[in-house]
């Protein structure tokens, strides 16, 4: 028999408490796998890769948000308006509506824009073909297209009145790649907004600065328009991120002190029974530091099995969590990646020292003539 | 520079911060490969006198030396316990999830044998301790075996480590007259055959005059009487 193996063999003398111990713990690690993997998920999916071409800026009427708009809030003619500022090379304006659709919670965001300008938000089309201006056909984006349970070929109803799928496209951006497009004047139309819209789109001259052309546009029409740069979008993106990242290592922070206390008294209870075992062992020759190093390392060797069973629990989790949030759920794909089972890991291991350093000293403080007492 | 291997004047140990006084002033010497046992009554310092020779323990005051070793100041007490002493106590202390086989090995677990060396010595040892039966035992959880097997299973323990001296505190207290005899022959015939000191407390009359020489200890003192 080797020194490991023993350390390796006494944990689960008492099956039940090794049993309850890699539970308790591996609950704490498969929250910190589950939280981890969400969040390298929605991470991976915020990240937007801006595609040729796409608008800089985005124009909304003042007191509302390029995020948030919606409904005809400006004049149409904005549009060729912006377009004789300094920097601007092209426009497009761009009428939001929110209609009921199955499968999803808050609606779907149907977009009316011109059919030759959808380059403007980015898009291009991997399945079917683009919108004829005036008609009753949609494109809608890779991510919502499962979601509402639709494909090219499928019929729609929006605002009442029946739309037909032609084409599914995807623009890199989640929040894009969960919405529909129409053509303008067929929204318009339908909404009661004729000559009006939502949105500009605006892309900039090469070269120019899309810090100084928004400046140039909210200072042509003080008091009118509101403008939101795409660094802007991004930065609000990692500000939300950022939040999110700070709450899950709270949570995952809260598993370790909870883990670590439950480790600590499962510990001291098997130190206690083993008072006289632990005397045997001085007794025969082992160094304080032998029986510091076993205790220690039964510790860790329960925290790692935890740790295996808890980036199980959490993967699995994690898929489950998110089947339940049907929309989200679909959105966001969880992300497992090594980078996770290795942090999970090293906080099993983490935990393990922490919650084995004091019984293992203790134990190793034992005097070898407890062996010999008997009570 | 004596033969003696164990040699002790005016050794005391309290405890409880001076209200016991287990050993009050011991003297005593022991010759290598002497059977020596420790008789006397229940509370009168054997055990704490063992425990001070197996180094179990630090004294307060006197000097010990064992395998000329000086105890009051040597600072590897472990060391000294792995190479000098086999202790056998009245219960086996048997760890009862590991086999026979894993439990003889525990003493050479952090010394530098290999696995296999281990096994090898261990069962060299076993096969002095008269099982019928070696080959299925060694497999064994010592819960499975009776109070006269696990005790010549820790007598092995004991041994494992070619100690100069074997300590035992009232081995055979736990056994009945015949399995006590067994245990007591087994003893004798290690210590004759392997030239190891034995040191054996023990409170009965019979197993103390099987020694080469008896000393009792009263009150934390050692009286000498010659069998
Ligand atoms: N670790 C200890 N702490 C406190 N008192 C002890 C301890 N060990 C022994 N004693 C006391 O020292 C005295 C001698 O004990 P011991 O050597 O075990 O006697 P014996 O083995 O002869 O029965 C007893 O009064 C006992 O209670
Ligand atoms: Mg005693």
């Amino acid at each position: 028999m080797s020194f490991l193996s023993l350390i390796v063999k006494n944990p689960f003398r008492n099956r039940t408490r090794a049993v309850l111990a890699i539970l308790g713990i591996s609950i704490g690690i498969a929250t910190i796998v589950a939280l981890g993997m969400i969040t390298d998920g929605l991470t991976a999916s915020t990240q937007t890769t801006l595609s040729n071409g796409t608008a800089e800026i985005t124009v909304t009427a003042t007191g509302s948000n390029a995020f948030s708009a919606t409904g005809g809030t400006l004049a149409e003619n904005y549009v060729t308006n912006i377009l004789n500022i300094s920097g601007v090379n092209s426009t497009a304006g761009i009428l939001r509506g929110i209609t009921p659709a199955a499968g999803t919670v808050n609606g779907l965001e149907v977009n009316g824009i011109n059919s030759s300008q959808i380059n403007l938000e980015g898009i291009a089309i991997t399945n079917g073909t683009n919108f004829a201006d005036g008609s009753n056909q949609v494109i809608i984006g890779k991510t919502i297209a499962p979601v509402i349970n639709k494909t090219v070929g499928s019929t729609i109803t929006l605002f009442g009145k029946e739309f037909t799928v032609v084409g599914i496209y995807q623009s890199g951006n989640i929040v894009t790649d969960s919405l529909a497009f129409v053509s303008l004047t067929t929204l318009q139309n339908l909404t009661n907004a004729q000559g009006k819209i939502t949105i500009v789109a605006v892309k900039i001259d090469t070269g120019a600065n899309a810090t100084n052309v928004a400046n140039n546009i909210t200072n042509a029409y003080p008091n009118q328009l509101t403008t939101t740069t795409a660094t802007q979008e991004a930065s609000l993106m990692d500000k939300s991120m950022s939040g999110i990242n700070t709450a899950s290592a709270a949570i995952s922070v809260l598993a370790i002190v909870i883990g670590g206390i439950g480790i600590i008294n499962v510990m001291i209870m098997s130190v206690f029974e083993r008072t006289r075992e632990i005397g045997v062992l001085k007794a025969v020759g082992w160094k304080s530091s032998d029986i510091l190093i076993m205790i220690l390392g039964e510790s860790i060797i329960l925290t790692l099995v935890a740790g295996v069973v808890g980036i199980l629990l959490g993967y699995i989790g994690s898929e489950g969590l998110l089947a339940f949030f049907s929309t989200t759920g679909s959105v966001i794909k969880p992300v497992f990646t090594t980078n996770i089972v290795v942090r999970a890991l090293v906080i099993a291991l983490v935990v393990g020292i922490l919650g084995g350093i004091y019984p293992a000293y203790r134990a190793s403080r034992l005097p070898p003539t407890e062996a010999l007492r008997y009570e | 520079m004596s033969k003696n291997i164990i040699e002790i004047h005016g050794l005391k140990k309290s405890f409880d911060k001076g209200r016991v006084r287990a050993l009050r002033g011991v003297d005593l010497e022991i010759k290598k490969g002497e059977f020596v046992s420790i008789m006397g009554p229940s509370g009168s310092g054997k055990s704490t006198l063992l425990n001070m020779i197996g180094a179990f323990d630090r004294a307060d005051e006197g000097t010990i030396e064992v395998a000329g070793i000086d105890l009051m100041t040597t600072k590897r007490l472990d060391k000294f316990r792995s190479q000098q002493i086999g202790f056998v106590f009245q219960l086996h202390n048997l760890i009862p999830n590991l086999s026979v086989l894993e439990n003889v090995e525990i003493p050479m677990l952090r010394t530098k044998a290999t696995t296999k060396e281990m096994d090898k010595r261990a069962m060299e040892i076993l096969q002095l301790m008269n099982f019928p039966n070696l080959s299925d035992l060694v497999k064994q959880n010592p819960t499975r075996l009776s109070g006269g097997e696990r005790q010549r299973v820790a007598i092995a323990r004991a041994l494992v480590n070619h100690p100069s001296i074997i300590l035992a505190d009232e081995p055979t207290g736990a056994l009945d007259s015949k399995t006590t005899q067994m245990i007591l022959d087994l003893l004798k015939d290690l210590h004759e055959k392997e030239n190891v000191t034995l040191v054996m407390v023990t409170h009965e009359p019979d197993v103390g005059a099987q020694a080469d020489r008896t000393v009792y200890v009263l009150d934390g003192k050692v009286k000498e009487k010659e069998t």
